[in-house]
């Protein structure tokens, strides 16, 4: 048996935690190859319109592994610290279905919804069942699975940390959803482009998500999304340690619409700029973005220490 | 006596300007760039020549600024490059030192920029959307069968502005056209056309910013007088348009050329090179880059578009 797991979507949320799992298992997968333009090409095909980015890109990854696997992995995750996913997360399930209708796809998949706890070990338990699986042997892949993903997190944060405290450059917080940020077509190039212009970046998923989301606290009481909550939050937590804020989203996105522009205009004192990224080509739009915005950074800090 | 060149090729217009040690402005000039950009420098740099010839300037040099400021920085060996929303700046906050607040408005895309101190410390740009710019308005004067250029005047004696729904300009021209046809005189459909440019403006890129005096308005639709009063309007305060607004990102890149203390050989023989770019897509992996070349005499000088370094073209 051998599973297809799509680099895309909560992939880059869930990486160890899959990878791992499937590992302690024993059993065989595939992980889809890094973005490329090919890769959105081929999943605009089977996406309509209004369909965002990052989901036509998520359709490419299953174009990829449709004749690749016995099985595609795609767990539906409904909530994330007690607070809603984007429903297209949800959907994606059901979106796989119906769009590749003619492929007689197996999806393989677990249901983490509902608010009770210890609801993700409950998902894995029925995912197991579903596989013929020990109880007992699943159940101990999942620890040390979740513990795995743990320790990634609680390093990734702690190393964030380490480099806005001794870095001398200029830091820039991006402000982007990890499918976003980690996306080598996507993210990649505007972390490579902020680094040529002697930035450093500072990537706000990689904090850590509890902290963030109680944060997010003090700014909103109405928002939504968890993802989103947790950028809102960052921001809040780091305004005073970084230099300005890059908000990457990809078009159309629905939840960032609403928080992006509350951002934009709750955080005045900071240098923020809304890059926007559509399947258009040619970076040139970006540059001339990021150089202007260096360029106030530079100034600013220049102009404090004179 | 040392000049410095600036010049900005933006996607409309090329704009070229040359300045002494003391910031005059001693040759300037403004032409289409008609899509080709190489062309376009080409064409700027001979009528400079000609309006240098008289004067003892010599270029020691070149600052280069817009949306092809890559390609032609190559072409004439600049020792700045820098995007146009620093370069503009730059050049307004040289000529109008206590300026705070820069409002520009082109052919197709249009910024806010904030300055604090005669430091840029705010910008915003139009995204993906060329709603309310200067191609948006000059389609319109087609519709109404008036020039662009006597759009403002007319905008000035209307008495009573129609509104006109400005958020989009698909709908804003839809809403134009009933407007039209249930009897708006046509001043009136212009001046609410005019305001609708500056509340789609406003809304859009100006949103959650602050608006503190002296305010500055310059790209090619600042020459419309009845955006400027609409602007005023808004704004509830003077809005200053500067003669040579439309140079001002050239001038802006050549103030930074003289600044940057960077000196390189220029000479407009330049002019007479042959210049050729060819593009193609890199095979050596999906993403399929489109990479550009510039040869000089047939000789490889420069590449750029690889996103990795599988496209990396050798320079010999």
């Amino acid at each position: 048996m051998k599973i297809g797991i799509p680099r895309a979507l909560l992939y880059y949320k869930n990486e160890k935690l899959w990878t791992k799992f499937f590992d302690e298992l024993g059993i065989d997968y595939i992980i889809s190859p890094e973005t490329t333009k090919e890769t959105i090409e081929n999943g605009s095909k089977y996406a309509i319109d209004e369909t965002c980015l990052p989901i036509k890109i998520f359709l490419g990854h299953i174009d990829y592994l449709k004749d690749k696997c016995d099985y595609i992995f795609l767990p539906r995750i409904e909530r994330a610290q007690d607070r809603e996913t984007c429903l297209n997360f949800r959907a994606q399930y059901d979106l796989v279905k119906n769009a590749f209708r003619d492929y007689n796809l197996n999806i393989l998949f677990y249901n983490d919804m509902g608010h009770k706890e210890h609801k993700e070990e409950k998902a894995f338990k029925k995912l197991c069942k579903y596989l013929h699986i020990k109880k007992s042997i699943g159940k101990y892949a999942y620890k040390i699975a979740k513990q795995t993903q743990m320790y990634y997190e609680m390093f990734r944060s702690e190393n964030q940390e380490n480099i806005l405290k001794s870095t001398k450059k200029p830091k820039v917080l991006i402000l982007a959803h990890a499918y976003n940020i980690g996306d080598k077509y996507i993210g990649e190039p505007i972390i490579h482009m902020l680094e040529k212009l002697g930035v450093q970046p500072i990537i706000a998923e990689y904090f850590d998500h509890k902290k963030c989301v109680k944060e997010s606290n003090k700014v909103t009481k109405t928002l939504p999304w968890s993802y989103n909550r947790h950028l809102v939050g960052a921001l809040e937590l780091y305004k005073d340690a970084v230099d300005g804020a890059v908000i990457l989203t990809t078009y159309p996105c629905g939840p960032d619409s609403m928080c992006n522009d509350m951002m934009v205009r709750d955080y005045k004192d900071i240098p923020l700029i809304t890059l926007t990224i559509d399947a258009q080509d040619g970076s040139a739009g970006l540059e001339t973005r990021l150089e202007s915005f260096t360029d106030i950074l530079n100034y600013k800090r220049n102009n404090n220490n004179e | 006596m040392k000049g410095y060149l600036g010049i900005d090729i933006g996607s409309i217009s090329t704009k070229g300007v040359v300045i002494d040690e003391d910031l005059n402005i001693v040759a300037s000039e403004y032409l289409w760039t008609e899509g080709d950009p190489m062309g376009a420098v080409k064409r700027l740099l001979k009528v400079l020549e000609n309006q240098l010839k008289d004067k003892d300037i010599k270029i020691v040099s070149v600052g280069t600024t817009g949306s092809a400021r890559k390609l032609i920085g190559v072409m004439t060996n600049a020792s700045v490059v820098k995007n146009e929303i620093t370069a503009h700046a730059v050049g307004t906050t040289t000529l109008h030192p206590d300026v705070n607040t820069i409002f520009e408005i082109g052919g197709q895309d249009s910024k806010i920029i904030i300055i604090e101190n005669g430091y840029v410390t705010d910008y915003a740009m139009n995204t993906l959307c060329a709603a309310g710019t200067g191609s948006f308005l000059s389609s319109q004067a087609h519709r109404l069968g008036v020039t662009v250029e006597e759009f403002g005047e007319i905008a000035l004696k209307s008495q009573h502005p129609t509104n006109i729904a400005a958020r989009c300009t698909v709908f804003a021209e839809s809403d134009l056209v009933h407007k039209a046809q249930i009897g708006h005189s046509k001043e009136d459909i212009i001046a609410g056309l005019c305001k609708a440019v500056v509340t789609n403006y406003l809304n859009n890129i100006g949103k959650g910013k602050k608006f503190r005096p002296p305010i500055v308005f310059q790209g090619g639709v600042s020459k419309n007088v009845g955006v400027k009063k609409a602007f005023e309007d808004a704004v509830g305060h003077e809005v200053i348009v500067d003669k040579n607004g439309h140079l001002m990102g050239a001038f802006g890149v050549a103030v930074l050329a003289k600044k940057s203390g960077i000196e390189k050989d220029f000479s407009f023989d330049v002019a007479d090179i042959k210049f050729r770019t060819t593009g193609f897509d890199c095979p050596k992996c999906a993403n399929h880059c489109e990479i550009v070349c510039v040869f000089k005499d047939d000789k490889l000088i420069d590449s750029w578009g690889n996103k990795c370094d599988n496209g990396t073209v050798k320079i010999n």
